[in-house]
Formats: structure tokens, sequence, C-alpha cells
């Protein structure tokens, strides 16, 4: 088990972490998730051993990794990464980069050469690369490149695997397929995963659970589905759900727009974070939009975005513009209709929707 | 300087600025300063201090005596209508054709580039003399004119139009090669854009093209104005003949001299020549203040403007009659005169001999031991200079704050500094290292190797800092994770990588201290000849034959090595770095 404690970095007087606490067990798929310069890859950095932290510790099982006196360099670390470039060694073929990590890494095949082969490879196997061991980074493609990193990355089985950004070097069909890919090695190796990246739809995918940061600071770390339907700040809400926060009032159970006090919405899962501040976070797939002259609250289309399996509306209410998503098979609107707005009647979201 | 590991570096510098280490640091960037400077900076303080002291008391005397001499200022006249006309020259040149080089459809741009860096690894001196037997009285142009009707005569190159065509044609490939990837790297939307405004491809030139091209041309005839001023080997070559003086050679010719001021007059016509390349420094300051440059652009080679047929060979064509008749021709007749056996002779087969050669290699005990002494120092300033260059680039690289830029800074000074005035700095600075004690350091060998290690180390500091820079940080880190670190790190991955940029550096180091001319004739004595002193020796006694022959073997030896280089860096790029 990976426990950060109070993990403070600073540059100069930049703060680029807040004292972060997290734990991550034995196993578990972590995904760290935020925009770009809200600290995730100093986090890795600093998990991975380039750099010490300014306060706090960094701790895997009983042996502190790193403490303001102390940092344990990355090669004696029991780890692996990926890295967003992949970092492949040029002058080395695909066979030599696995080797590589099982002739130093502190979990090195110490026994013979013929237990270093069939290591090599089983690792190549895994990936997929065996019938390309003597080839060079030069004569592969993107996704062969990215099977080799993660091939040399988990060849030595280390304790654990930090991923940054591994697929925003690739096309989307070859990520989707990557995805899997990640998956199927994290079930066959049982390593503890921190993958970080800026892509929501990724990080919903493929972790167990999810770390979204801000600003230097963890916004919140739930599960994906949790995450999504119950957020618990401002910005997970709109970063994670793309949810429209909508102001008014709640009394008990129920919400009151402020725009247009006649309307009462029931409440399908708020946190209540947002109760005391008098928001309800809608995501856009949750608004029912009505034709003209229905009840709910009164708006105009302002934009019309085909998509495909969906359509994007921007809908003008009073002050403010929110994004509606409607099925393509829900009657359609034109600019400038007049709609009436309501919540879907939509499940109520618990907590207790997934086990942690 | 030691190589501290980065990960603490990096730790500490968050912590309390009263940490014991974060002092430590700082005493250690201040020992390497200080170092650098004593090495560095203080001679050339010790040149200028001396230029205003006479027997310990502060004085102008000696500035009042120079100044008021006619001599002074007609050689400065010289060497400024010299450094102008040679500078316009190579940037003409220079720009044309890096111009044409990147924007027009040619074939063979590639063995075209290798003529334009010919007369750049080819050291000026020899091309000088390779070009008085190109235009001598048994050279090709004077048999082309007498076959011509009309009585026309070769032109005469020891004059000034002579010395501003030879500083041209060597430095122009200094413009071309610092413009060449500034006008790739003008985005051809930008000509686009303007297009679709409404102007013509020449108006497009004036006002796109042009503008952004400035920086690069403006450094390009920077570098062309201290280089034309800085040279010896030309003026000395192909003025002192012909009594025409410029900075460098009137400095050469103080020091020489050996007046009982020598040492002080020549060092306030160091000043003055000191003051002259500032000037040229603040000039371009000047041009570029107002400019931007775009450093992200990406380099762009495919060509933009396609001409036909015809006119691509009539292009392609003059082109190549240009590169071959300035830079392969003067060495091929050099080549064929060397073999003559005396000066003036018509070049007949009855005239042809290896007597030349013979006296040279057989004869004159003096280019052998020359050539031994050339290689040695070139060797082992290399070695220094790969060693401690490629140290301080490591340095430069992983903490680019201000002490390495002002280190990196200082270890310019030397190789920025006319040639003349730095040996002279070298001078006064070992004689008497510290005033009252002299090691006997200057009259040695010893003189010319701390000299070429100080005012070469520089190259090697650029060269591996661009390899530096070309490999990504993530390399080196994927291979600690994997559990690499020390001398395993740098062996399986680092030096792998960084291999053909280091040794591009350290070859230029090898090669400039290998063939070095100025710096050397005033720092030489007897027993540590370099072969550019003895070539010297041989032109100013007259031996023009003798110098042929040894400046021939030398460029075979120089393209030789060249080729190899080639060949060497071919097959690393292919059989280790496995690219395609």
């Amino acid at each position: 088990m990976i426990k950060v404690t109070n993990l403070t970095k600073k540059y100069g007087s930049f703060t680029a972490l807040h004292s972060i606490d997290l734990e991550i067990g034995d196993g578990e798929f972590i995904a760290v998730l935020g925009p770009s310069g809200c600290g995730k890859t100093t986090l890795l950095k600093l998990l991975a051993g380039f750099m010490g932290p300014t306060e706090g510790t960094i701790a895997m099982d009983d042996l502190v990794l790193a403490s303001t006196k102390r940092v344990l360099p990355p090669e004696k670390r029991n780890i692996g990464m990926v890295f967003q470039s992949f970092a492949l060694w040029p002058h080395m073929t695909v066979a030599e980069h696995v080797k590589f990590p099982l002739s130093y890494h502190p979990n090195k095949i110490k026994e013979g050469k013929n237990e270093l082969q069939e290591r090599i490879n089983r690792v190549l196997k895994l990936v997929g690369l065996n019938e390309l061991a003597n080839r060079y980074p030069s004569e592969l493609s993107g996704g062969q490149k990215q099977r080799v990193a993660l091939a040399r990355a988990i060849a030595p089985l280390p304790n654990l695997l930090l991923m940054d950004e591994p697929l925003s070097a690739l096309d989307v069909e070859l990520r989707m397929e990557m995805r899997k890919e990640i998956q199927k090695l994290h079930r066959e190796t049982k390593a503890s995963i921190v993958f970080v990246t800026h892509d929501q739809g990724e990080a919903l995918a493929i972790a167990d659970k999810i770390v979204v940061m801000n600003q230097g600071r963890i916004e919140q770390i739930a599960p994906p589905e949790v995450l999504y339907t119950r957020p618990e700040t401002e910005f997970v809400a709109t970063f994670v759900g793309k949810c429209n926060l909508v102001k008014g009032q709640w009394q008990n159970d129920r919400f009151v727009p402020a725009i247009d006090l006649k309307n009462v919405w029931p409440d399908l899962g708020v946190a209540d974070s947002f109760k005391e501040s008098g928001i309800y976070p809608v995501r856009p797939e949750q608004f029912l939009l009505m034709p003209e002259k229905s009840d709910g609250l009164q708006g105009i289309v302002s934009f019309v975005q085909y998509q495909g399996h969906e359509i994007h509306y921007t809908v003008e209410v009073g002050e403010e513009s929110w994004t509606i998503h409607d099925s393509v098979f829900a009657s359609r609107f034109n600019t400038g209709d007049f709609v009436g707005i309501s919540l879907k009647n939509a499940p109520v979201q618990k907590a207790s929707l997934v086990s942690n | 300087m030691t190589v501290k590991q980065p990960m603490v570096e990096e730790r500490k510098e968050g912590d309390s600025s009263f940490s014991l280490f974060f002092q430590k640091k700082n005493l250690y960037k201040g020992i390497g300063l200080l170092a650098i400077s004593v090495f560095f900076l203080l001679p050339v303080l010790r040149l200028v201090w001396l230029s205003f002291v006479d027997d310990g008391s502060l004085t102008l005397q000696y500035y009042k005596e120079v100044l008021r001499e006619p001599a002074t200022w007609n050689t400065v006249q010289n060497t400024l209508i010299i450094v102008a006309g040679s500078t316009i020259l190579a940037l003409v040149l220079g720009v044309l054709f890096s111009w044409i080089v990147a924007y027009v459809q040619l074939s063979g741009k590639r063995a075209m580039q290798l003529f334009i860096f010919l007369p750049f690894i080819i050291p000026s001196y020899i091309t000088t003399l390779a070009w008085t037997q190109f235009f001598s009285a048994s050279g090709p142009v004077t048999a082309v004119l007498s076959w011509l009707p009309g009585s026309l005569e070769a032109p005469n190159l020891y004059s000034m139009g002579g010395i501003i065509l030879l500083l041209g044609i060597s430095h122009y490939p200094l413009v071309y090669l610092f413009t060449v990837n500034v006008f790739r790297k003008i985005p051809r939307e930008l000509e686009e854009a303007a297009a679709t405004s409404g102007l013509s491809k020449k108006q497009a030139f004036r006002k796109v093209v042009l503008p952004l091209a400035l920086p690069g041309i403006a450094s390009g005839g920077l570098i062309a104005f201290l280089s034309n001023l800085d040279n010896f080997g030309i003026p000395a070559f192909l003025g002192t003949p012909a009594n025409i003086r410029v900075l460098s050679t009137y400095i050469y010719e103080q020091v020489v001299g050996f007046g009982p001021s020598a040492f002080s007059r020549a060092a306030v016509l160091s000043v003055i020549l000191g003051i002259i390349a500032l000037l040229g420094t603040v000039l371009q300051w000047f041009l570029l203040r107002r400019s931007r440059v775009n450093e992200t652009n990406r380099s762009d080679s495919t060509p933009r403007i396609y001409l036909s047929a015809g006119k691509q060979k009539l292009l392609e064509a003059s082109l190549w009659i240009f590169l071959l008749v300035t830079s392969l021709m003067p060495l091929i007749t050099m080549g064929a005169l060397s073999l003559i056996s005396a000066y003036g002779v018509p070049f007949n087969l009855e005239n042809l001999s290896l007597r030349n050669y013979e006296y040279v290699f057989l004869t004159d005990s003096k280019p052998i031991s020359a050539l031994t002494n050339s290689l040695q120092l070139a060797f082992f300033t290399m070695l220094v200079c790969l060693v401690l260059g490629t140290a301080m680039a490591y340095l430069r690289f992983k903490y680019p704050d201000w002490s390495t830029k002002v280190a990196e800074l200082f270890m310019t000074i030397p190789f920025a500094l006319p040639g003349t005035v730095f040996a002279l700095c070298m001078i006064f600075m070992w004689l008497e290292p510290v005033p009252g004690w002299n090691p006997g350091i200057y009259g040695t060998v010893w003189i010319l190797f701390i000299a070429y290690a100080t005012r070469f180390l520089v190259l090697q500091v650029r060269g591996s800092y661009t390899a530096f820079l070309q490999i990504d940080p993530s390399m080196e880190e994927a291979a600690r994770i994997s559990g690499a670190a020390g001398w395993v790190k740098w062996r399986r991955i680092l030096l792998p990588l960084l291999f053909p940029g280091i040794l591009s550096g350290a070859l230029l180091v090898f090669l400039m201290a290998l063939t070095e001319l100025t710096v050397s004739s005033l720092l030489w004595s007897s027993g540590s000849e370099t072969i550019g002193v003895v070539i010297f020796g041989y032109e100013q006694a007259g031996y023009s034959t003798y110098s042929t022959a040894f400046s021939t073997v030398l460029v075979l030896g120089i393209l030789l090595g060249g080729g190899l280089f080639m060949l060497l860096g071919n097959i690393w790029d292919r059989k280790v770095l496995k690219n395609k």
C-alpha cells in the first residue's frame, strides 16, 4: 500500500501541491484527473522520486520513500513508469528494452540466463510483441511503441506502476484499444496503478477510483460512477459531468430555481455542499426539453449542434445559457425556438450506489 | 565542479535559504565562477590594465603616443574599409545562397551545402595561398586570359580588393549557416497570407520574408564582421607584401618588433580593435531591437519556388560554376603548382617533380616537427575540451540558472576576441600569472596549449549543449525508473545518444586547433612551431612552392578526415541509432 501524507511541493514561491493525502491500496487502479497545471504531474514525479517533497512523506508499505530529510532515488524504488512520449531508447531493440530493467531494477532477475530469456518472452507475449522482439523503435508504429513502453514498465513486476498521460500521443481509435490493453495488464500483473490524465472520459472508463485535482488540491476522491453522479464540488461537477450550475433555494429535499419560483425540482442525489450554497448541478442529459407554452422554466434555443447519437442545444434561460443534450429520437428544436425546461424523471442517486 | 544528484538539488531548492546545503551550493557556484573568471576573464582585464600602466603608475601616455601617429589612423581606415567591404560581400553571397537553397526547387542541394562549407573547414590562409596560385603567372586564370584578345591581366590579389574578396569568400558560409534555417522557419502560410491580401511575390518578400529573416541575417552579418576583423592570415599573406596593414597585422608587427614599449603599444591597439568589435555588436543590437523571433516554428525545407526545367538547369549550372571556381579550383591549382620545380616556371610535364615535397618532408626538419606539435596540441586540446566542455554543458543543461549562464558567457570571451588580441591577453596572463612569479610557461608549448584550450572550449560547450538539448529528459528518467543510475545510465543510455553531437563538437575543436595561425603566430617559440606558423614562415621568406606543397598535404588530410567523419556519422546513425 502507498500512503501519501501531507505532501506539499513548492517551486520557489509557487505552490504546486497543497498538503495532499492519498492512499493507494494493493492492486488498485487510480486515475489522477485534472486540467493542465493542476499538480498531477508534480504528484507523479514525487511518487517516481525525480524530486523530493517540500513537506510531507510518501511511504510504500513500511518503507518511507520520501520525506523532507531523505528521498529514495527512482532507481531504488520498486516502481515502473510509462511516459507520455514513450521515451523509447532509439539504439535498443524491443527485447533489449524489456531486458534493461530486468538487469538493473531492484526486482532484477538474479537467476540464470534462461530465466531472464523466459521472462522477456513472457512479457513480450503479454503485450503481443513476441513477433517484433528484434525491431528497433524507428521500425514500430505508435501503438507498438506504446506496447514496448508498457512492457518495459511491467517487466520487473513493480509494486507501483506510474502512467503519465500514456495515451495522449495516440489517435482516437488506438486510444480505445490501448485502454483495454492497460486494463488487461492490470488484471494480469495485479500492480497498483496511478494513471495521470486530463481526459475525463478516459479516467471514468479505466479506473477503480478517480482523484480529481485542481490548483494543487484534491477536489474529490471517488469511484467513477459516484464521481459522475454525485459530484461534491463545483469544479468536479463542471469538469467531470459538464454540469450546469443552477442557482436557487434548497427547501429540505426540494429545489426552487431562482429564475422561476413556480418550479420545484426533486433531489436526485445532490451533495450536501451544494445544498448549503444553494446550487443544483444539472448534467446536460438530465434536462428535459418541452415545446413552447409548456410548463417549466422558459428559455430560447440559441445554438443547435448535431452530434450523431445526440443533439447539443444551447438554451438561454434568463441571464444564463445552459447546455442541454437530448436524444436524436426526441422531438427536435431549431435556433430561436421557445422551449420549456424541466428535469427528467431520473432515478435518485445515492452515495451508496457503488460500493467503495 | 562536481555533478550533484539532480533530485537532491531540486529538493533543496525549496528549503529554507538558511540551510547548510544552500550555503554550500552557493559556495560551489562561487568557487566555480571564480576559477572560470581567472582563466577566461582575467586575461582580458590584465590587457586593458596594461594599456593604462607605465612603470606601475597610471598613465595615458601610450594612448597619446599611438593615437598621434598617422600610421595608426591609416591602419584603422584600412581596417574599416576592408571589414565593411568583405562583410557586405559575405552577406550578399551568404543570404543569396541561403535563400536559394531554402526556397527554390533544385537538385543536389546536399552536395551544394558540402561545397559551401568547404572554404569554412579549410583554414583561410591556405585558401589565400590557393587563390594566389590560381591568379599567379603559371595559373589557369592567366592562361585563359592570354587566349582572349586584348592584353588582359589577372587581377592583383595583393591589394585591398584582393583582401576583401578572400575575406568575403572565406566567411560567407558563416552567413549562410546563420540564415538558411531562419528562411526555412518562416512559415509559408505567412507568404500565402500576404498573397491573398493582394501582395505580389516581390512585395511579399520585401514586407514579410525580409523583416522576419532580419534577425538571422543580422547575426550572420555580425559573425562575418567579427571574423573579418579577427582574421590575420588573409591580410598577413596578401597585405604585407603590398604594405597594406590592418589592425590585426599591425598588432602582430608591434609584438614581433619587440620595441621597448611594444607590448604596451600593442595593448592600446588591441583596445581600439576591441572597441570596433564592440561597435559592431551594438549596431547589431540596434538593428534587432524591435524584432521578435518565434523560436517554436518548425523548419520547413520543401521548396516554395518552382522554376521551369530550363531555368532550373541554368540556375543549378551557374551555382555549381560559382562553387567550383571559388572553392575547388584554387585548391586543385595549388596542388598542381606544388608539383612544379621552381616558382614562376610554366606548368608542363618537364617541370613536374616532387622536389618541393622532398624538401618539405625530408630535407627541412621543421614541417615534420610542426605537424607533430600541431597534432599533439590539437589532440590534447580536444581531449581537455571534450571532458570540461561536456561537463559544463551538462551543468548548463541541468541547472539553467544565472551562474551557468554567466560561466558560459565568460567562456565565450576568448573565442569572440580577435586572435591577436587574445594572444596578447595570454602573454600578459601567463608570463607572470602572479605578478613577480614567472613559472616559464611563456616560451614553451604550454602557452599554446593553454591558449587553444581556453579559446576553443566554448565550441565544445555549445556542441555538447546542443546534443543534450536534443535528447528528451524522459530518456534519462526511463533509465532511472528501470534501475540504472550513475555510470550504467551514462554508458548504456546517455552516451550512445549524445555521441554524434559531442563528437562533432570535438572534431571542430581538433580542426580549429590543428590549423590555428593567428594565436600561434604570437605565442610560438623555437621548438614549438605549429603547422600555421611554418606555412606562414615559408610564405614570408618567399618560398611559395614549399608552402603550397605543405598546404596541399594538409588539405588532403582535412578532406580525408572530414570524409571519414561523415561516414562514421552515417554509420552511427544507421547502426546505433537506427535512424532511417
